[in-house]
């Protein structure tokens, strides 16, 4: 039999991962600091995870944007830097974005769009992600065939993954901006 | 832990999960740091899913071959690599992966083969996946020109690539199946054919003939071809669903003849189940079992069913 914890992965990846596109949109909305979007799409998610645990719910739309939109009323009272009317406007907004959903990209769009993501990498995280996702090689081999430490190779990696995820996600190359900023630091 | 420590913390898992070093404890400890926090399995599942998604890139490796051959448009910075990957690719696929050229100078055509209790994932260049099932063989030729699938034999579930202007086809015996991009299951039992198709529409056909009878399969049902007829019926989702339960290890079962059961379990075992008496095969059952364990398959029809049971060297026999 299936583990709750199976059910539970398996309803947040086929049913709430595809709303990812949608949520980040509106979150960016009725929220002042681009950055704030990962860590409230985060938050969003831990918490629709606590709450469904128990009982899936019927529909996971109507689910995840009462819950991001709870996240987001929270975050403006803990601030105390939001109006009542912008508190407001995110209802208005919430019905707004039934509509929009693109789901399910097709095998095709998949691979296309993944080489799209790898081509946003900057030059050395590519070709990490490359190594492992078209050659298959482990931290070990890669390190061994680009004669860099495996430290190396790990934070490079890491940081591909994240990037990739969140593009093939339907996420912009945003993120994959910050990994070449992050980058840059480490290594410079 | 900020939400972007968090994330970064889950990434990290996923890359050290994935190595050949990763032991039992790493997967306690890391089952222990998902139960820690909500937030902590939604980052995880999430990149991992995302991560994922991405493993269609294997199908870069293929196209490799064909890339140099046909001259295909190719971005600059993946025309050096092919040069080198060329190689390695032709290495990896004849000794790694266990695949043969099919025929000499068709660098495009590649077989794939099970062992009885096996299965294996396969990506091909056009993007669409083939998860072949136990004890099955089957040749691909997928190139710019033509995307052909040959099932040998066995059961393969095929998730095809979209592409109207080249139908993914595929034959097995004297039948012909074609599709422009679904997903369904074709299985080969001899000269018995079926095919349990999930979404889209896929044509049945006589290999044979081009004025011969045609079947439109849609979504939702299951065609069983053998010989000159051709039977379709109408399946629920939950039917379906379970035809294909193979996908995740597993055989499923609904109101089954138990001697029905039992050649099932026999595809996907070395171990082979057989029934002494009538009475015992005609028993109806349920449930969902790992396919790969008739031993405890067994051991449940003793404890259910009161059913007799021993073994002799590599059978395990059952009587009332």
């Amino acid at each position: 039999m299936m583990g709750d914890d199976e059910i539970l992965r398996r309803w947040f990846v086929d049913e709430v991962l595809p709303l990812e596109r949608d949520l980040e949109r509106f979150i960016a909305r009725h929220s002042r600091d681009r950055d704030e979007v990962a860590d409230l799409r985060q938050e969003t998610y831990a918490r629709m995870l606590a709450g469904a645990a128990a009982d899936l719910p019927r529909s996971a739309r109507a689910f995840l944007f009462t819950v991001a939109r709870n996240t987001l009323i929270d975050r403006a009272r803990r601030a105390k830097i939001v109006s009542f009317e912008q508190v407001a406007d995110i209802d208005i907004a919430f019905d707004g974005d039934w509509d929009a959903t693109e789901r399910g990209l097709t095998a095709r769009d998949e691979l296309r769009r993944a080489m799209a993501g790898l081509d946003l990498l900057p030059a050395r995280c590519r070709e990490v992600v490359r190594l492992r996702k078209v050659e298959g090689l482990d931290i070990r081999e890669t390190a061994a065939r680009l004669g860099v430490g495996r430290h190396t190779v790990e934070r490079q990696l890491t940081l591909g993954l994240r990037a990739i995820a969140s593009y093939m996600l339907g996420g912009e190359a945003r993120i994959v901006r910050t990994a070449a900023r992050q980058r840059d630091k480490e290594t410079g | 832990m900020s939400a972007r420590d968090v994330e970064q913390r889950a990434a990290a898992w996923i890359v050290q999960r994935d190595q050949p070093d990763w032991t039992s404890d790493d997967d306690a400890e890391l089952r222990g740091w998902l139960e820690l926090d909500h937030a902590h399995k939604a980052a995880f599942w999430r990149l991992d899913h995302g991560w994922r998604a991405a493993d269609r890139l294997v199908a870069l490796k293929q196209n490799t071959a064909t890339v140099n051959a046909t001259a295909r448009r190719t971005r600059w910075r993946y025309a050096a690599m092919a040069m080198a990957a060329c190689l390695i690719c032709a290495l990896a696929l004849t000794v790694m992966l266990g695949i043969g050229r099919n025929r000499a100078g068709d660098p495009t055509a590649v077989r794939f083969a099970t062992a009885v209790g096996g299965q294996r994932d396969v990506t091909l260049a056009d993007g669409s996946r083939i998860k072949i099932n136990t004890d099955s063989a089957l040749v691909a030729e997928v190139d710019r020109t033509s995307r052909d699938v040959r099932l040998d034999r066995g059961e393969a579930f095929f998730d095809i690539a979209h592409d109207a202007q080249h139908p993914f086809v595929i034959h097995a015996g004297d039948r012909r199946i074609n599709v422009l991009g679904t997903r369904y299951s074709v299985r080969r039992d001899g000269a018995t054919v079926r095919v349990v198709v999930v979404e889209g529409r896929v044509r049945v056909e006589d290999a044979g003939s081009t004025a011969g009878a045609a079947a439109i399969v849609t979504a939702g049902k299951v065609a069983v071809a053998h010989g000159a007829s051709l039977l379709v019926v109408d399946r629920s989702p939950q039917v379906v669903e379970d035809t294909l339960s193979w996908r995740r290890g597993r055989l499923t079962f609904d109101q089954t003849m138990l001697g029905d059961a039992v050649a099932e379990f026999n595809r996907y075992n070395r171990q082979q189940i057989r029934i002494n008496d009538d009475r015992a095969a005609r028993i109806r059952i349920g449930g969902s079992f790992e396919a790969t364990n008739s031993a405890a398959f067994a051991r449940l029809l003793h404890t259910a069913f009161g059913l007799e049971v021993r073994t002799e060297g590599d059978t395990i026999i059952i009587s009332s």
